[in-house]
């Protein structure tokens, strides 16, 4: 993926530098920080984090970043909650990411083509998502009855279908939907949020820009000689995009998926600030930010603090996907 | 009724926006406090008239300006568009108002008011005792939201015309051109009170007999609503009336809300003088106004009028333990609590607020950390906090809602609780699923409890929250779920008391039998806060908490200079 030459323009870009910098010391931060903070973060403290005013206290030894409304340490707060914004963001770009590779390669190795489904491909995916849909087994039954019918249809000259088109207009439709509100709107729909909710709803929505990144790019590499050597010595499709289309197209899918990191940061953020989030006392930044706002006068650290995390975090993810797309494809720079 | 704790918290700039503005502050905004706006006169000079007071608020009239219906924000406007036949004077006691005077006859069964002469209502028509009646059947109507209307329910033939099984409240009796009598099913020494709540104040013929949304808002009060006067989710202007009853009142020529507003965007308005008078800042900015000697005269503290508690469903495990109940009334730190709120929360050990009820020598709850430990001993589960063992095993779910400061009081009972061996699990939910999981008999063991004042007995606390006729197994307000037939017997004596010592001994023994069952942990007393324009006179707050601004006048320095160059510097 990144070869010697491509190291050497990373290594040359500042910004690429900076914004990696910036991301390991928010890893370092995230993982460490807990264990130095004097409180715990979901301690409150009467005794040293109230102000004589009944305010709570600002930055001092033994509360660097100051501390909240109910007294409880900021710094060990934005730790623990940078340690699950990471964890989301990550988590949440690892399934679109994968979808999304998916989706793409599938879509740009079929364009112009009319083909018989993939139907083992797609009966799994109709069955995963079916699962992850509420568990449903009748739905997960239904779409293994309907791949079975399909591919015995498909023994007989079944129907063929424009993959691509089909796999695209779901791509436009889902595109459609502002992303923020789709997400905001399942978040609303749970009963409860947590981690793994969280991080599986914003992966779920939020796979279409590398699936049609990924498109582009398959599109361009299934015409190379040598994929099309695989095919003529009758590799099967999966096999071709698995093992010759899939590493062309690794350098692209790290960009995205790095820069969606960023996204995904931001999404969190606004679910929480939201109330959608995760339920306190767990922290998390757009909580952090939302519970700041009406006191930005009086103690401003409670929105300095994790405002300046949420920019950091998002500059940095930014400035390292754009370094490595300098470094791998230096041509669209 | 329910109160919440008001904090215009829905969420509204983006975060990036929000960034970027905040982290501005940390880097050097001015957050000093500018000079209050001068008054021309000395504050002694006699009231003037003229002048339009200008107010905000971050919500709504979602229940209207109707007094049938209204409810939170739109009491307010309510106040000064209706009169009532009787109203509050300065120290809270019930005096007449449309009514000329009253008188309680048939051993407290019947209140008889005898009504001013010459009233004139906004339309024009003079008020009579037929409005009175008209105006109580559609608010007690059955297709009336009438969120109060239980209240009423001590009115002859109320069961009957709430069941739609009669066409006339029976109990409500024009007995002539002005005079009105109110008989009861039995004697109620409460009654005047729920007189001067707005759901029966007179409403013009306009109003019809039944219930309308899409009617202009029409009474007797010192303000009248123009027809363009509501802008709905945006703006409100209600104009004075000129044949109100008191000659001279009111003094100022208009009010204008402003809605929607969020409380950042009230405080720098009202620091610009484009605010006459600040009701909803934050907890920081409310400290700064405290603060600042300038500003300090011009605020005003007023008395507790909501109670808040942690209320444990008596019905459900393991809060059907009472020596548990015990625990989590011992265990909570009010006093943290307070910290959460300090210019606007105080102590709470007992069922009712400080305007009510401030005894020192009355034991209630309070906090307890070794008695709370004995008392989990004592219900079967020992906690040892050294180890951090024992104590309830399972997690306890703790309902509550994400607006105002619930939030962060629950995370501190949640703090205090783990001390003791409970271990509450927070189920934040939507405010409409709070109540209705709140108010189910078997959703929810515990969740934050909250109840203001309307009108300064304690009945207004005892009746709806914890008598057995209070329990449903839906839209309950007794969300404790509490049963106790010795506390019903003393708050139905009460009622009928009209003794004010016996009455007071009744519900002190009832205060003290709460205190000791617990189905609340009673934790703080919530009061609202207001700062005026130092040319804002005559500011004086209600009893029970809606904005009172009926003898507000306003003498602004400048206002000539301002007049004439067309209102350009406001």
């Amino acid at each position: 993926m990144l070869d010697a030459p491509a190291r050497t323009r990373f290594a040359r870009n500042r910004s690429a530098l900076a914004g990696a910098a910036v991301v390991a010391l928010l890893v370092a931060f995230a993982l460490v920080g807990p264990l130095l903070a004097s409180h715990g973060a979901l301690e409150s403290d009467f005794a040293r984090g109230v102000a004589p005013d009944a305010m709570p206290v600002g930055p001092s030894a033994a509360f660097p970043l100051g501390a909240d409304r109910i007294f409880r340490d900021v710094f060990a707060r934005l730790a623990v909650a940078g340690r699950l914004s990471l964890l989301v963001a990550v988590s949440a770009t690892l399934i679109a990411s994968a979808i999304g590779a998916f989706v793409g390669i599938v879509a740009g190795y079929y364009e112009g083509t009319r083909q018989h489904l993939p139907w083992p491909a797609a009966v799994g995916l109709v069955g995963a998502l079916g699962a992850v849909a509420s568990g449903c087994t009748r739905l997960a039954i239904g779409a293994l009855i309907a791949g079975t019918t399909a591919s015995l249809l498909r023994r007989f000259g079944g129907p063929r279908l424009d993959v691509d088109g089909l796999l695209m207009r779901t791509v436009d439709v889902m595109l459609a939907f502002p992303f923020l509100l789709l997400v905001m709107a399942i978040g609303a729909a749970l009963d409860r949020t947590s981690a793994v909710t969280l991080f599986v709803i914003l992966g779920a929505t939020g796979w279409m820009g590398i699936a049609r990144v990924l498109r582009a790019r398959t599109m361009q590499v299934r015409s190379l000689d040598y994929v099309a050597a695989s095919r003529a010595l009758g590799q099967p499709p999966g096999s071709v995009m698995f093992k010759h289309v899939l590493p062309n197209v690794a350098g692209p899918l790290i960009v995205s998926a790095t820069v969606l990191v960023a996204q995904m940061i931001v999404a969190d953020s606004v679910l929480s600030y939201l109330g959608l989030g995760i339920a306190p006392p767990t922290p998390t930044w757009g909580r952090m930010l939302f519970e700041g706002q009406d006191y930005y006068s009086t103690a401003p650290w409670l929105v300095a603090a994790p405002a300046t995390a949420i920019l950091l975090a998002v500059w940095g993810f930014n400035m390292l996907g754009e370094g490595l797309r300098d470094a791998i494809d230096p041509h669209e720079a | 009724m329910r109160s919440i704790l008001t904090k215009p918290d829905t969420p509204g700039p983006s975060l990036a926006l929000c960034a970027l503005v905040l982290l501005g502050a940390p880097l050097g905004c001015d957050t000093t406090l500018p000079f209050p706006v001068a008054s021309a006169h000395s504050e002694d000079s006699p009231p003037r008239r003229g002048g339009t007071l200008h107010l905000a608020t971050y919500g709504d009239l979602r229940s209207g300006i109707d007094p049938a219906s209204g409810t939170d924000q739109s009491l307010g406007p309510i106040h000064l568009v209706f009169a009532g036949l009787v109203d509050y004077d300065g120290s809270a006691r019930v005096v007449p108002d449309l009514a000329d005077h009253w008188a309680v006859d048939d051993g407290g069964r019947t209140y008889r008011f005898v009504l001013r002469v010459g009233v004139i209502m906004h339309d024009g028509a003079e008020l009579t005792a037929d409005d009175v009646k008209r105006s109580a059947e559609r608010a007690l109507h059955p297709s009336t939201p009438d969120p109060n209307a239980s209240y009423f329910a001590n009115i002859a033939g109320y069961e009957a015309y709430a069941a739609g099984r009669a066409d006339h409240l029976a109990g409500v009796v024009v007995e002539g051109r002005y005079v009105v009598a109110f008989h009861l099913a039995k004697p109620d020494s409460t009654f005047p009170y729920l007189l001067a709540m707005h759901t029966l104040r007179p409403t013009c013929r306009s109003a019809g007999d039944r219930y309308s949304d899409a009617w202009l808002a029409c009474g007797a009060g010192p303000f009248e609503l123009p027809p363009s006067g509501w802008r709905r989710g945006t703006s409100l202007r209600l104009v004075r009336h000129p044949g109100y009853f008191r000659p001279g009142e009111p003094y100022l020529d208009a009010v204008e809300w402003t809605f929607n507003m969020k409380a950042l965007a009230q405080r720098v308005r009202f620091e610009r003088g484009e605010l006459d008078l600040a009701r909803e800042l934050t907890d920081g900015d409310t400290a700064r106004f405290m603060a600042d000697a300038r500003w300090r005269p011009l605020g005003t503290v007023e008395a507790d009028t909501s109670i808040y508690g942690e209320s444990m469903n008596t019905r459900m495990a393991p809060f059907d333990n009472l020596e548990i109940r015990r625990a989590v009334a011992a265990a909570i730190d009010r006093e943290h609590l307070r910290m959460v709120q300090p210019s606007r929360m105080s102590v709470l050990t007992q069922a009712l607020p400080k305007a009510l009820w401030d005894d020192p020598s009355f034991a209630g709850q309070g906090y307890d950390y070794p008695a709370a430990l004995q008392h989990m001993k004592k219900a079967g589960y020992p906690f040892d906090p050294v180890t951090g063992t024992g104590g309830w095993t399972e997690p306890i779910e703790y309902l509550l809602f994400d607006q105002g400061l619930d939030v962060y009081t629950a995370q501190l009972v949640q703090q205090d609780l783990a001390k003791v061996g409970l271990r509450l699990r927070l189920h934040l939910v939507s405010y409409s699923a709070f109540l209705t999981l709140q108010e189910r008999a078997d959703a929810s063991a515990m969740s934050q409890g909250n109840w203001m004042l309307d009108y300064p007995d304690p009945s207004s606390i005892f009746d709806p929250l914890f008598t057995t006729e209070a329990i449903a197994s839906e839209g309950s307000f007794n969300t404790a779920f509490y049963s106790n037939p010795r506390f019903d017997e003393l708050a139905a004596r009460a009622h009928l008391e009209a003794d004010a010592a016996v009455r007071r001994a009744l519900y002190r023994e009832a205060n003290a039998i709460l205190c000791d069952q617990a189905p609340w942990a009673f934790t703080f007393g919530h009061h609202n806060f207001d700062v005026r324009q130092a040319y804002v006179h005559g500011f004086a707050p209600h009893p029970v908490g809606p904005l009172d601004v009926s003898g507000v006048w306003l003498d602004r320095a400048g206002e000539a200079l301002e007049r004439a160059l067309g209102g350009g510097l406001r």
